[in-house]
């Protein structure tokens, strides 16, 4: 690795731990679980090496981790965690809790199958599951924007007060080493303030949270967590924009990649956008229409940006790497939700493409594409791959 | 774009090989992308290693398909046809063995090259690890220039007899470069 230069050769997951290091958490109750397991070893490593101050917090399982995690973050200090499949079910209860206790914790997630039967493959049914918790979620593509990511989560979570989980694919972001420039400590500095909540639990102040509530309490609860879903799309926004000036690489609450023109467009979050990117540059290549849009923020999902986005575009393809049964594809059912009523909603091809970590490449999406362009979509999603 | 498949078993250091490589080609200024695949990191089941090498940044995040090098830690490897599904007759496909290339001619129309990397390892204290060995052979096979650096990035990447297995590492080079495979 070249020491004099912040651009290292590095996995995703460790790209995600040099970002952690650099906006110092307080508190990291920590639980292993693979494909997660190398970010929460190199920050312990960081912590060894006196390279990280925070507290780490050896838990018993992902629900104490959780809970630790939302206690700690009460008392008003950062907090970080990570997980990944089995380890984000285990948290579930606390997910809810933690976005009720409007606790801005940011916790990383590695996308991995779900048992049974057992796998470790890239699969977004596990954070997608949690779609309902009140926490926001960003997908990432590569190590870079993992990095960037996590480093915004905390701008977000912090200003909104809600928790943030960012996100990546086992294997092909989680372990796949390629060039990633890392923060200066100064721009950290710069663009993420101190952490200094109005509320807080601490003894010299003296407050309380988890009283029992009557209903319109409860509803009035729930209206406000919902008001500050709405404001994250402009902080998101402005938390990604920041971050560009100060690092260069900016990234939106979602990406339009060759739309100008387009007839055809493919929707894609995560890891599978690389991949279409290059299926849609040998389809331009053919002189086909067809651009690609890719949903990084999926909580709050970005329903005005996406009508507005693709109304007029005749045809959608979206690419399901996960997969609810009953229902189908997830991102395929928010994508029609957000569409319902839009004057010239596009057609919609729902694709169930690499559920299981099956593999998807350029060409499989070329295909996938020259099918759909002569076809009559049908109502629900489609295996491919 | 140079595509790698280097497949072991979990223990042989099929993943390091490739990090290693990875790591060359990236101080080199090349853009790379390197992961490993395995079902469970247990010693003894089939660990792959993944690298792709350009000059454009790579974007793809998917199997390799058709490789141009593939390498293979030990023949049972190639059981089942799976190792060599994507290979062309491009492909080079690097078998660690004591047996000649003629014996693997059935396995299809690839360019077959064998080196018995565990001789190797043995006459520098290596025991069974052959990984640098086969990483030399490998680039020596593709006509690799920067020798130097390859020294460099070995000598770094070894956690322990880094000397010899910088010395391994050059004879698989040099077997490979002057075609004595």
């Amino acid at each position: 690795m070249k020491a004099d230069s912040n651009r290292l050769l590095l996995s995703g997951n460790h790209a995600v731990s040099h970002a952690v290091k650099l906006v110092k958490p307080n508190v990291m109750p920590v639980y292993p679980i693979t494909p997660q397991t190398p970010i929460l070893e190199l920050i312990t490593e960081f912590h060894a090496a006196g390279e990280m101050t925070g507290e780490i917090m050896t838990m018993e399982s992902e629900h104490s981790a959780m809970a630790a995690a939302i206690t700690a973050s009460l008392t008003g200090v950062r907090v970080f965690t990570a997980t990944a499949s089995q380890g984000l079910l285990l948290m579930h209860e606390m997910l809810h809790y933690a976005a009720g206790a409007r606790a801005p914790i940011v916790m990383f997630n590695v996308n991995r199958t779900l048992g049974s039967p057992w796998g470790f493959w890239p699969d977004q049914t596990d954070s997608l599951a949690q779609r309902d918790t009140g926490w926001i979620q960003y997908y990432c593509e590569n190590g870079q924007e993992s990095h960037d990511t996590t480093l915004q989560a905390f701008r977000v979570a912090e200003q909104i007060l809600l928790p943030t989980m960012v996100i990546h694919e086992a294997f092909y972001v989680s372990h796949s080493m390629e060039a990633v420039e890392i923060a200066t400590q100064d721009q950290v500095d710069a663009y993420l303030p101190e952490f200094n909540p109005p509320h807080r639990l601490d003894p010299q102040i003296g407050e309380s949270w988890g009283n029992t509530v009557s209903q319109i309490m409860f509803q009035n609860h729930r209206r406000d967590m919902g008001d500050a879903m709405e404001r994250v799309l402009d902080v998101a926004k402005k938390a990604d924009q920041e971050l560009e000036e100060l690092v260069g690489r900016g990234y939106g609450i979602h990406e339009q990649y060759r739309c100008e023109g387009a007839e055809f467009i493919i929707v894609t979050m995560g890891s599978m956008t690389g991949t279409a990117r290059d299926a849609v540059d040998e389809l331009r290549s053919e002189g086909l229409p067809v651009g690609l849009l890719k949903i990084k923020l999926f909580r709050p999902f970005p329903v005005a940006d996406v009508r507005e986005i693709l109304s007029g575009i005749p045809k959608l393809m979206v690419l399901d790497r996960n997969y609810a049964p009953g229902t189908g594809g997830i991102l395929y059912q928010e994508l029609k939700a957000a569409l319902y009523g839009l004057e010239g909603a596009p057609e919609i091809h729902g694709y169930l493409a690499g559920v299981g970590g099956t593999n998807i490449s350029p060409a499989n999406i070329k295909e996938m594409v020259h099918s759909a362009m002569g076809e009559k979509p049908v109502a629900h999603s489609v295996w491919k791959g | 774009m140079l595509q790698f498949i280097i497949q072991g078993r979990g223990g042989q250091g099929a993943q390091l090989a490739g990090k290693l490589m990875a790591d060359m080609f990236f101080q080199e200024g090349k853009n790379v992308l390197v992961y490993a695949t395995y079902g469970g990191a247990r010693r003894g089941t089939p660990v792959s290693s993944s690298l792709r090498v350009d000059d454009k940044p790579i974007r793809m995040r998917c199997d390799i398909e058709h490789p141009d090098v593939i390498v293979c830690f030990d023949p049972s490897l190639l059981e089942g046809g799976a190792l060599l599904k994507g290979a062309t007759a491009q492909t080079i496909v690097l078998i660690n063995t004591s047996h000649p290339a003629e014996e693997f001619a059935h396995l299809g129309d690839f360019k077959v090259v064998t080196i018995d990397a565990m001789t190797v390892a043995k006459k520098y204290q290596l025991g069974r690890i052959v990984n640098t060995t086969l990483v030399g052979a490998a680039l020596g096979l593709i006509g690799y220039a920067n020798v130097e650096l390859l020294e460099m990035v070995v000598a770094e990447t070894s956690p322990v007899k880094s000397e010899n297995n910088v010395a391994a590492c050059m004879d698989g080079y040099r077997i490979a470069s002057e075609g004595s495979c």
